[in-house]
């Protein structure tokens, strides 16, 4: 296709231009798949599963692997808002490092909070520095949500007590793309959730710029590597959705690639936690799954290198990568018609109080009426 | 018996269209509250074979009879404005006139008779408007689903419509919670619309759930 022809050869001018920058740091990524015991045959898969990910066909395995080694001429800024680093975890995977947590050490990290040796004074002039030196060409990624109340009071980091909302707004003046990994970040998250008194909100809602969203609680660090890759090989942001979250991984609700669908079709549904249905793997609706609402490729993608993801586990999606999941999905083990029934005492009030409301009414209408009323009307 | 005459004159309320859509109507809503009610909390028993789409064919129900709904929505929308018969039309007048709406508030609590220039009183006007709003917002909701579902032919048609209508309800769960909200709004609609029309047959003396089904109301001569 003509299109895929035009998006190679944007790849390959982009390559050329990324090779005349000057890398960050001397080691090459050869050198540090050496060092972590990766061989290159496990780079080619990765290329490949990479290209595969991203939707592309397979010529631009190439072009991925290129981006991968160039990746330390690009320089990103990651930014810790009122978070819990769970996205970053889910990237670095510190346990088991492989080819994703070491691009994302490849790549030119200018400012991470969690992973940077600096601290104090030291920290903040690096990020000062970075946001300087590299206007206009860096990429920021941003974890966690906003808070605006009080004019963002509830959140201030570093030693000049600047809050969020401030370095957000001012690191997203300079970049040249921004991605909000993880739900919080995206769309305000748990912070968001009513009655919401940091007035939390996701980056897109305070910064004028378009913004990525990788919703997730956390995200896979396939979408996060993968959003990346997107950004190193072509220098722009991919095919987006109606939340701005990219195409190629939620483009299809987490029910419709369900190893569970056939069962949930078939009308076989687990009652209850521990039942023989949820012995044999039946699906989880009924206990609550909300992989119907949810766009998301964890069910072809899974977690931890590809190891597990809830539904597997024997738990419903709880639909994390949503806005507004945390109020929205709620119960996380009921389906949404029975939301009405949060707590049994409180339902029972609200139908007494409707009965004995309408009773009032019906008995003083009857009485005012028959105060009036004829027998019968001719 | 030349000169037997009847005591009654009768008059055409509903023409057969009216009639035919509002059962077609009444039945695609019975159908979908059952197999809706199914989706949202499926009470079956699982079937001795996984071959047996007992889900997916419920599913698959209650789309057919969704799109019959959408269906009748458009068309009644269509009859209401182009139609020939102006009874429904001339109701409207009763909806702009403050007397008009004290003469049935009143006549329904036992004073006085409904005196109306079309077929329905103001108050059952709005009513029916009402449930037609209704009927659009939850064809629309269950047609953004249903884009969900299959993502071809029609369903892929819909596809950018219903991007932009989740987006602008914030997701795919709070569009199926208001479908399933408004559910509730037919159930407790239908409730009221039968003890009405029973009981303004027995208040006012006059055919009136006979009519839905023959066309003809039956008055006094004069």
């Amino acid at each position: 296709m003509e299109t895929h022809e035009a998006l190679y050869q944007q790849g390959v001018a982009r390559m050329e231009q990324l090779r005349h920058l000057k890398p960050r740091h001397g080691e090459t990524l050869q050198d540090k798949m050496l060092q972590n015991g990766i061989s290159r045959r496990d780079f080619m898969k990765w290329t490949a599963s990479v290209t595969a990910m991203l939707a592309l066909p397979l010529p631009f395995s190439t072009l991925v692997a290129e981006a991968a080694e160039l990746a330390n001429r690009v320089p990103l800024i990651w930014l810790h808002m009122a978070e819990c680093t769970g996205c970053s975890e889910s990237l670095i995977r510190t346990d088991t490092p492989n080819l994703d947590s070491l691009i994302f050490d490849h790549v030119s990290l200018e400012y991470h909070e969690t992973l940077m040796a600096a601290s104090g004074w030291q920290a903040e002039e690096n990020l000062e520095h970075a946001l300087e030196t590299y206007k206009g060409n860096y990429l920021l990624a941003v974890e966690g949500a906003v808070p605006t109340a009080n004019n963002g009071a509830y959140l201030t980091v570093g030693c000049k007590g600047h809050t969020g909302l401030h370095i957000v707004k001012q690191a997203a003046a300079g970049a040249a793309a921004i991605i909000s990994v993880g739900t919080c970040a995206a769309f305000g998250g748990i912070q968001a959730a009513s009655p919401n008194p940091t007035g939390a909100k996701g980056v897109y809602e305070v910064v004028d710029k378009p913004v990525i969203n990788l919703g997730g609680c956390p995200p896979s660090e396939k979408n996060i590597v993968g959003t990346l890759m997107y950004f190193i090989m072509f220098g722009k942001l991919p095919a987006l959705d109606m939340f701005n979250r990219p195409k190629w991984a939620y483009g299809a609700r987490v029910h419709d690639n369900c190893e569970r669908r056939g069962r949930f079709d078939a009308g076989e549904f687990v009652e209850e936690f521990g039942d023989q249905g949820a012995k044999e793997g039946y699906c989880l609706y009924k206990v609550g799954c909300k992989g119907p609402y949810t766009y998301n490729n964890c069910p072809t993608e899974r977690f931890n290198h590809h190891t597990s993801w809830p539904v597997l586990a024997g738990h419903g999606c709880m639909g994390c990568s949503e806005p507004n999941f945390w109020d929205d999905m709620a119960d996380f083990e009921k389906p949404l018609g029975r939301q009405l029934l949060h707590g049994l005492d409180a339902t029972t009030d609200t139908i007494g109080t409707v009965i004995l409301g309408a009773t009032a009414v019906g008995i003083g209408a009857h009485a005012v009426a028959s105060v009036f009323a004829k027998s019968e009307e001719e | 018996m030349a000169n037997q005459s009847a005591t009654h004159q009768r008059e055409l309320v509903f023409g057969a269209a009216t009639r035919i859509f509002h059962w077609l109507r009444a039945l695609a809503i019975l159908v979908l509250v059952i197999t809706g009610f199914y989706i949202s909390w499926p009470f079956l028993v699982a079937p001795e074979n996984s071959d047996v789409l007992v889900q997916g064919f419920i599913r698959g129900g209650h789309q057919v009879f969704g799109f019959l709904l959408v269906a009748i929505t458009l068309v009644r929308a269509y009859l209401f404005f182009f139609g020939k018969s102006d009874n429904e039309r001339r109701s409207f007048k009763d909806v702009l006139n403050p007397k008009s709406w004290i003469t049935q508030l009143k006549s329904y609590l036992w004073m006085g008779h409904l005196d109306k220039a079309g077929v329905y009183g103001p108050l059952q006007f709005v009513t029916y408007l009402a449930i037609s709003l209704v009927a659009f917002l939850i064809c629309v909701t269950g047609l953004v689903l249903y884009a969900n579902v299959y993502h071809q032919g029609l369903g892929g048609a819909l596809s950018g419509v219903a991007n932009w209508v989740t987006m602008m309800m914030g997701g795919l769960a709070p569009v199926r919670i208001w479908h399933h909200y408004l559910t509730w709004v037919f159930i407790i609609f239908v409730v009221i619309h039968v003890y009405m029309a029973v009981w303004s047959g027995i208040r006012f003396k006059h055919n009136s759930v006979d009519s839905i089904v023959s066309g003809y109301d039956y008055h006094k001569k004069k």
